[in-house]
């Protein structure tokens, strides 16, 4: 090894250059424009109905830089591009209603991979490479749990979905659930539906599998309490790893302590499994609840009629009364061909309109102003009205839907109703 | 608590003949070509998206296009080894672990030009028989889970017959077991290679549909489905036909025990455990000496 | 056999003075005030260098490929991140620890697994990697799949992310500087002879049950600190990243890449891929960036499968 001065030399070049490329990645602030990611060839915004703008003077002044990441490719990019689509109608929208401030905005959003690694380094680039002026929130729960730490840091407001409670309860003063998607609160809507039910006709034994990630600790952790409260009596609680290998023995072990109610707390792809084991298995409980597969547009397009009549929760719902959510509709359908607007879509886009809310209510794109005029002032959202506590999140609240027809319905609470239940659930191929 | 058992032990055995018929190309591919192919089941995937297709836009079953994917895949797969592979080859030090960066790299392409075509949204294969199940008594098998069954026994019996009885075969595994010799009596090793290759590519088309029959799939899926794939070689022994369908089964079997008598946190970690001993125990694999 | 390079202790030899004069002028990059973004990039890149580096004492020099490295770098990540969630001790003093568990868990574990060749070696460990996974997702008191959130350093954020930065830089330096080393010790003979031929190692005199226990525990160590100081700069943690199989197979991916059988070979895979993803990720849309980079695995391994630092040693041969 005591080595030859060309090879030596080489090594050493090698290594510079390298050193070299390092520093002009690291540092380079050269490329003006970080080329964003662009949206998938849409049709042209023409097809897409018109923003209801009250004032069309176009926005003027140096662009207002927004930013984030958010997993495009990857496990998680099903989800990760209808929240991008979300913040880009929002973006459109602002535009071409005369911008925020009076200034145009303009969105840098990057893909992390479905990496949390990736999550973090990217908002820390945001933050100081691109120094955008509003942060964006991220996606899963994990990656926002990870970047929820790192707004606090460098104390920058910054609107998601949330890592679940435990990420609210850490005393981070700058990170807001507009609205949340909160694990815990998953089921608010079947609690209260189901305490209106005579004592006679509510299910008694309760089987609940839960999938062993934040979102499903999150979901099981009031659910003893609640269903004690209702006088259920939980016979089976197990958790399960993905990828679910075999849907069959948990089925299997619900039929056995005879559960009249089946909890499936999990994601679109162990739900989708289990749902059809229950159906091959002949299995009938009074009522079926899914975790957080059964809301995105997949469920009743891939399911077909197996999928129907299974319950679940929602933060937000294209049927609810708000302003604007029949515009996101026409837009879905519009620009991306889907029947109605989906859940992240309308997710994505509420989320950049609470930031907007703090923004002009604070007037300013001070972080601090805006946060602490979001915690002391009522916003109006397409996913409804909210104020915040100190920890960033609203009252406690959550919709109950069932799928019914193909379609997700709201059940609870009744002022939003857009169907009757279907309950008890009719059996297998009926 | 016996018929939980026997329940779960039939769906777990169905659905480890899907792992093993997954696996077996991999298997073989590494064995006689000394090939890691990370991107296996990137072409699994890819089958499924084709049945998928087949099925949505013209209404024909996977299982009846299997037939036109098969020539497709032995085609992708001899050009992969073609272009890919022998070119690396030629260069390579050690062919394992360079294929290995190759593979992945493939993997990661095959993904992303998969998200492209398809989008990253899930889909769930609906065929005519997807909501069926037979009862056996008080047994109940889901009609899925009975034609990945079919499909697995019908592909490893054919491969093994290959290899057993057809000159090509006995030269494939001659191949794989003492490569001097084999070109000392004058087998074409390159041809040998390129058509195991092929075949190995294949059976990944095969594998593909038959997963897909039982679980949800998107680009991404490749990689959860490598897993099992890794899981069934380490257990049947590399390059070992029957052992892949012997470890499939069991892995089957394993997760259907342990599904009803550990809670169902436990049971990777009961998969992973028995997995570990097993190796510690039989290095080599199941069936070799 | 015993002491095959003579030297090995006297004065540094000059690619030693500029690895330490490389290793000084990054240290005070700081003083500069890059970006703090420049400075997490810079962690990022430093921590992959330091991994695929750790990696190679065991899967490079020796040969035997471990897919499971996530399992070390996991459990050095949650040692510090408990003591400090339970304890309040800093992950800068547990650190040790960290590594120290790691290379317990790494000689428990290595005694059976060295004893398996080539894949199967491989195999096992990546399902080590799983079952450590599947542990720490079930024990009580890690908290399970919700995470551990920790408290930041007490300082403001530009000059934690200095404090980070030299912190893992120091570390890269260690790493490196033992990887060089073992080249020139007789452990380092020792572990090219397993990887040539085992057998014939043996007979040798090379004692390979040993030595590869000692590589395998000292590989495990260095990725044990590395994950021990992970988990303080991230603030959160989950099972689900760090023992991510990704993790393992990334850390694989950096050191062939670069090239296995040199000391710099990882650090050099470890920073050309850090600095590729990074360009294309900013750059170029999603999905066209994923492929670009596959295509460029390819076309690298395709004319250099012994990886980019082979075309060095290529030049040397032909000069």
């Amino acid at each position: 090894m005591t080595g030859h001065p060309s090879r030596r030399q080489m090594l050493w070049t090698t290594l510079l250059i390298w050193l070299a490329a390092l520093v002009v990645s690291a540092c380079g602030q050269a490329p003006a424009a970080p080329a964003p990611t662009t949206a998938p060839a849409t049709p042209a915004p023409t097809t897409a109905p018109a923003a209801p703008t009250t004032v069309p003077a176009a926005p003027q002044g140096t662009p207002i830089k927004v930013g984030c990441s958010l997993p495009l490719t990857g496990a998680f990019a099903d989800t990760g591009v209808w929240v991008e689509r979300g913040y880009r109608q929002w973006a459109e929208d602002v535009n071409a209603a005369g911008g925020l401030l009076g200034r145009p905005v303009e969105l840098t959003i990057y893909d992390d991979e479905s990496k949390t690694e990736n999550a973090v380094n990217l908002l820390t680039r945001l933050i100081t490479v691109d120094q955008v002026d509003l942060l964006c929130g991220g996606y899963p729960g994990t990656a926002a749990a990870a970047q929820m730490a790192v707004a606090e840091k460098n104390q920058k407001v910054y609107v998601s979905m949330g890592g679940h409670m435990a990420s609210f309860s850490q005393g981070f003063t700058y990170v807001f659930g507009a609205p949340p998607l909160m694990g815990q609160w998953w089921y608010e809507g079947l609690y209260s539906w189901l305490a209106t039910l005579p004592e006679a006709d509510r299910p008694k034994k309760a089987a609940i599998f839960t999938i062993n990630n934040p979102v499903g600790a999150a979901i099981l952790e009031p659910m003893p309490e609640k269903l004690g409260a209702l006088g259920i009596e939980i016979v089976v609680n197990e958790r399960y790893d993905v990828p679910l290998t075999d849907a069959a023995p948990l089925v299997t072990k619900a039929k056995a302590a005879q559960a009249d109610i089946f909890f499936a707390n999990g994601f679109f792809p162990d739900s989708v499994q289990i749902v059809k084991a229950m159906r091959a298995l002949d299995y009938n409980p009074k009522l079926i609840a899914q975790g957080v597969g059964s809301i995105i547009p997949a469920w009743v397009q891939e399911l077909g009629k197996d999928g129907d009549y299974v319950f679940s929760g929602t933060a937000v719902h294209p049927s609810l009364p708000f302003e604007g959510i029949s515009r996101l509709n026409e837009v879905a359908k519009a620009k991306y061909n889907a029947p109605v607007a989906p859940i992240y879509f309308i997710f994505g886009y509420a989320w950049m309109q609470a930031l907007q809310r703090g923004v002009e209510g604070a007037q300013s794109l001070d972080q601090t102003a805006i946060r602490d005029w979001l915690k002391s002032n009522q916003i109006t959202t397409v996913a409804g009205t909210f104020t915040f506590d100190e920890r960033g999140l609203p009252p406690p609240y959550n919709y109950l839907t069932q799928v019914i027809d193909g379609k997700v319905e709201l059940i609870w609470p009744p002022e939003v109703r857009t169907k009757d239940p279907i309950y008890p659930k009719p059996a297998w191929g009926q | 608590m016996f018929y939980e058992l026997a329940q779960s032990l039939t769906s777990g055995l169905l659905i480890g003949s899907a792992l093993a018929v997954l696996s077996v190309g991999f298997s073989m591919a590494w064995g006689i070509t000394h090939v890691l192919n990370v991107a296996h089941c990137a072409f699994a995937v890819l089958a499924a998206y084709l049945g998928y297709w087949s099925l949505s836009l013209w209404g024909i079953d996977p299982l009846l296009a299997l037939p036109a994917m098969l020539p497709l895949f032995f085609v992708l797969g001899v050009a992969m080894h073609r272009l890919l592979i022998r070119t690396t080859a030629r260069r390579a030090h050690d062919l394992g672990l360079a294929t290995m960066v190759l593979t992945f790299g493939l993997g990661v392409v095959m993904e992303n030009g998969m998200q492209l075509a398809w989008t990253p949204d899930p889909r769930v294969l609906k065929t005519a028989y997807s909501s069926l199940a037979f009862s056996i008594g008080p047994l109940i098998v889901q009609a899925p889970h009975l034609v990945a069954f079919g499909l697995a026994t019908a592909t490893i019996g054919a491969l093994y017959l290959f290899a057993e009885r057809t000159f090509m075969g006995k030269a494939v595994r001659a191949v794989w077991q003492q490569p001097m010799g084999a070109a000392l009596s004058g087998i074409d090793l390159d041809r040998v290679t390129t058509i195991a290759y092929g075949l190995a590519v294949a059976t990944s088309a095969v594998g593909g549909v038959a997963m897909s029959l039982l679980y949800t799939f998107d680009p991404a899926t490749h990689l959860s489905w490598l897993v099992y794939v890794f899981l069934v070689v380490i257990l049947g022994g590399v390059g070992s036909i029957l052992g892949s369908a012997l470890a499939g089964l069991i892995i089957g079997l394993i997760i259907g025990v342990s599904s009803v008598f550990v809670p169902l946190a436990w049971n990777n970690l009961v998969l992973f455990g028995l997995l570990i001993l097993l190796l510690l125990l039989r290095p080599q694999g199941l069936l070799q000496r | 056999m015993r002491r095959v390079v003579s030297g090995s202790f006297a004065l540094p030899t000059s690619d030693a003075m500029i690895g330490i004069g490389l290793a000084l002028a990054c240290a005070l990059v700081p003083l500069v005030t890059p970006s703090a973004y420049a400075l997490s990039f810079l962690f990022t890149v430093f921590m992959y260098g330091a991994l695929a580096g750790s990696w190679n004492i065991i899967g490079g020099y020796a040969g035997y490929l471990s897919f499971g490295h996530a399992a070390f770098f996991g459990l050095g990540a949650y040692t510090t991140a408990l003591l400090l969630f339970y304890f309040g001790w800093s992950p800068f003093l547990t650190m040790p620890l960290a590594g120290a568990v790691a290379a317990l868990f790494a000689a428990l574990v290595g005694y059976p697994c060295l004893r398996l060749r080539g894949p199967y070696f491989s195999l096992v460990t990546l399902i080590l990697g799983l079952a450590m996974y599947a542990l720490v997702l079930n024990l009580p008191f890690t908290q399970g799949s919700t995470g551990l959130f920790l408290p930041f350093l007490k300082v403001d954020v530009y000059t934690s992310h200095v404090i980070f930065y030299e912190v893992m830089l120091a570390l890269l330096v260690v790493v490196t500087a033992i990887l060089r080393q073992i080249t020139r010790t007789k452990m380092g003979v020792g572990l090219a002879a397993i990887r040539e031929d085992e057998d014939a190692a043996g007979t040798l005199g090379v004692d390979a049950t040993r030595l590869k226990l000692q590589a395998f525990m000292l590989s495990a160590f260095l990725t044990g600190l590395v994950g021990g100081v992970y988990s303080y700069y991230k603030s959160y943690l989950d099972p689900s990243f760090v023992f991510a199989t990704s993790i393992s197979i990334t850390i694989v991916l950096m050191a062939l890449f670069g090239g296995r059988l040199t000391w710099y070979g990882p650090l050099v895979g470890a920073m050309t891929l850090s600095v590729v993803n990074e360009v294309l990720t900013t750059q170029a849309p999603p999905q066209t960036a994923r492929i670009v980079f596959g295509a460029l695995l390819i076309g690298v391994i395709m004319f250099l499968p012994d990886g980019l630092m082979s075309i060095v040693q290529r030049h040397f041969r032909h000069s």
